[in-house]
């Protein structure tokens, strides 16, 4: 599903006349995404950011056709969000609230495994397939067609690489934030089919932290699946303080699980490269694939 | 967030898994033990191996009991300051280890249990885990299958436990509760341990957890200072000569490792979220007001990457927060990039000249060691 977006996926945007709503689809709609709609509980809101709004899902769907959404709700209120959207037939569905309750975010995985639809987040910034399509609020800036592949956890974290990317006349085929929470919708492990099947992609950077097993899952699969693409690793959170969590919730080391040790170990024997600093990775990015600027 | 033992123990026993009887220690003073010697001091801190670390004791005598207090009071385990410890009477019986956690790739709980506990639990890899959906009834189901071999003396009375810790963790909505160890034996169950990882998303509908925070707002500096304000700061090292305002977790996460790795000492980590300062310089000043209290600090670093953030606007903020700040008196390099840097440039050099300005962070890191050298 994600692969396959494109700049006529239609979107709508869950709760269009809030204020991020209402400013992140003006956005979304001016970088070329394809909004059709909003979502409201205001009941005198017909239009919002150029395009019609309705008062819930199901008539969104019926009447644009959309198959995405970018859900603009309060953290209490994402798992509400999430299963309007699914009843109303959303195949994917991005959700940026940061701090969603752990217990909600299992709710909501489960319920997206059982509609066989996409989740991504939450706490993310969303995904983007530049030049395409834009789901989120990835800072423009940072967006450059190009053959990297970027997974990560961290937002700011993703723009300081996609920007220095860009910069370096390199840019990116997919940009998924599968975002800093514990339990989350697409992980890492999720991506590398879709990476390695991809056209358009010829590296894969994958910008983790501490906490969690995703890096140590993914290095798993690499290993099952064969390294097909390069594959370059950013892990932040060397100097990270044990037992409290680093912003994002799932960024929670405890005694041994979840070290940059074990990450970087683990990647490192799957063939990955693995860097402890943002000029590292990049270098190693342009060096390796000087052939591939435009 | 861990809680600390005791906080745990406390919503254990609420859930009717046995506790020992125990008594907190705040200074040598210890008062009245409970019941016979001999007895357990644990330091309170919230990480784990503390065992191993050595901020658990076992003590034959009160004289041992209030020499070890003593001695691990005031120090620091695992970088944190020990100001609490807990005396128990000493628990006998076989030792297992129960733990109930979310595990975020299967959207369920997962059930661990092993016949062998103790503090070699992680490296031994006996532990059997079975993963069930998340309510009481599944957990109990999945458990009865992990202890089938155990002798049927006590196989209820660890079921009973599991069961008061299935329903203390989906009710209080726990990442992860873990008794480690359990001591086991035909009379009962008792928790040697607790484990709890708290969730603060979901604070605001779980007022029992909010309140074991708040009672602690010296072990629990960092979590209450997130709830008071609304977002991430956390102290990495108060020794720290290297004051972080900056956005993003991921961001700044990093940059504490780029500052280390170049031998500088980072202070604080900090996720100030210029999405949400809606025009007020509180949190910067807030921010500054916490690193100028270290009298260690000899320079502040600002970053924040714009995507939607109106640097112009921060640049004002900033400015302000500065001038509302008169403790700040070392040097501060401010790397600003993306959607109005330009202008925030000008407001700086025109509100505040002595900010070192760069939209460039390996520029900002030079300055910055440059500037404590």
């Amino acid at each position: 599903m994600i692969g396959s977006l494109s700049r006529n996926t239609p979107v709508i945007v869950q709760g269009i006349t809030g204020r991020m709503g209402r400013t992140h689809a003006a956005l979304m709609r001016a970088y070329g995404t394809n909004i059709v709609g909003g979502t409201s509980t205001r009941a005198d809101a017909k239009e919002a950011a150029g395009v019609p709004v309705f008062s819930n899902c199901r008539d969104a769907v019926l009447a644009t056709g959309a198959v995405a959404s970018v859900a603009m709700a309060p953290p209490l209120e994402t798992l509400a969000a999430v299963e309007e959207a699914l009843a109303a037939g959303i195949r994917i569905i991005v959700t940026v609230a940061e701090g969603i309750p752990l217990h909600d975010a299992i709710r909501i995985g489960r319920a997206v495994r059982r509609a066989g639809a996409t989740w991504i987040g939450g706490s993310t910034p969303g995904m983007a397939i530049p030049g395409e399509i834009k789901l989120g609020f990835i800072p423009d800036v940072c967006l450059r067609p190009g053959p990297f592949a970027i997974m990560s956890k961290s937002g700011t974290l993703s723009y300081e690489c996609g920007y220095r990317l860009a910069q370096a006349g390199l840019g990116h085929s997919i940009w998924v934030g599968v975002g800093g929470d514990q339990v989350k919708g697409v992980r890492f492990v999720d991506l590398l089919p879709v990476f390695f099947g991809d056209p358009r992609t010829h590296a894969i950077i994958l910008v983790g932290e501490i906490g969690g097993s995703e890096e140590e899952e993914c290095a798993d699969a690499l290993i099952r699946l064969g390294l097909c693409k390069p594959l370059y690793a950013l892990i932040a959170g060397r100097e990270a303080k044990e037992g409290v969590s680093m912003g994002h919730a799932g960024a929670l080391v405890l005694g041994e699980a979840g070290t940059l040790a074990s990450k970087t170990q683990r990647l490192t024997k799957a063939g990955a490269r693995v860097f402890g600093s943002i000029e590292a990775i990049i270098d190693a990015c342009v060096q390796n694939h000087l052939s591939l600027r435009a | 967030m861990l809680l600390i033992e005791a906080d745990g123990k406390a919503l254990l026993a609420e859930h009717g898994v046995a506790v020992p009887e125990g008594v907190m220690a705040t200074d040598a003073s210890i008062g009245d033990l409970p019941g016979e010697g001999p007895w357990m001091v644990k330091a309170q801190v919230p990480v784990g191996g503390r065992g191993k670390a050595g901020g658990v004791a076992r003590c034959q005598s009160p004289q041992d009991v209030a020499a070890a207090v003593q001695r691990m009071l005031g120090g620091r385990l695992k970088g944190y300051q020990v100001d609490t410890c807990l005396i128990e009477q000493a628990v006998a019986g076989e030792e297992r280890y129960l733990a109930i956690m979310v595990d975020a790739a299967g959207y369920g709980l997962r059930v661990i249990y092993s016949a062998q506990g103790g503090v070699d639990i992680e490296r031994s890899g006996s532990a059997q885990g079975r993963l069930c959906p998340p309510h009481a009834g599944a957990v109990a189901e999945a458990l009865a299958e992990l202890i089938a071999s155990e002798p049927e003396a006590w196989r209820r009375h660890v079921a009973a436990a599991g069961h008061g810790l299935a329903d203390l963790l989906i009710e209080r909505e726990l990442a992860l509760a873990e008794i480690n160890p359990l001591f086991v034996s035909p009379d009962g169950c008792i928790a040697g341990d607790a484990k709890l990882v708290v969730d603060l998303g979901a604070i605001e509908r779980q007022p029992r957890v909010a309140a074991l925070i708040e009672a602690r707002p010296q072990i629990y500096a960092d979590a209450n200072r997130k709830l008071i304000e609304g977002f991430d700061y956390v102290e990495i090292d108060p020794d720290g000569e290297i004051g972080l305002v900056t956005t993003g977790a991921g961001l700044s996460m990093m940059l504490i490792d780029e500052l280390a790795a170049r031998g500088m000492k980072p202070l604080n980590f900090c996720d100030i979220r210029t999405g949400q300062m809606r025009g007020s310089p509180a949190r910067v000043m807030r921010v500054l007001e916490w690193i100028t209290a270290r009298q260690s600090l000899r320079a502040v670093l600002v970053s924040v990457f714009a995507g939607i953030t109106d640097l112009a606007e921060f640049a004002h903020l900033l400015a302000t927060g500065i001038e509302q700040s008169p403790r700040l008196r070392v040097p501060m390099v401010a790397r600003l990039v993306g959607r109005g840097a330009a202008e925030a440039r000008r407001i700086l050099a025109e509100r505040q000249p002595a900010v070192f300005v760069t939209e460039d962070l390996e520029e900002a890191l030079r300055r910055i060691q440059a500037v404590c050298r």
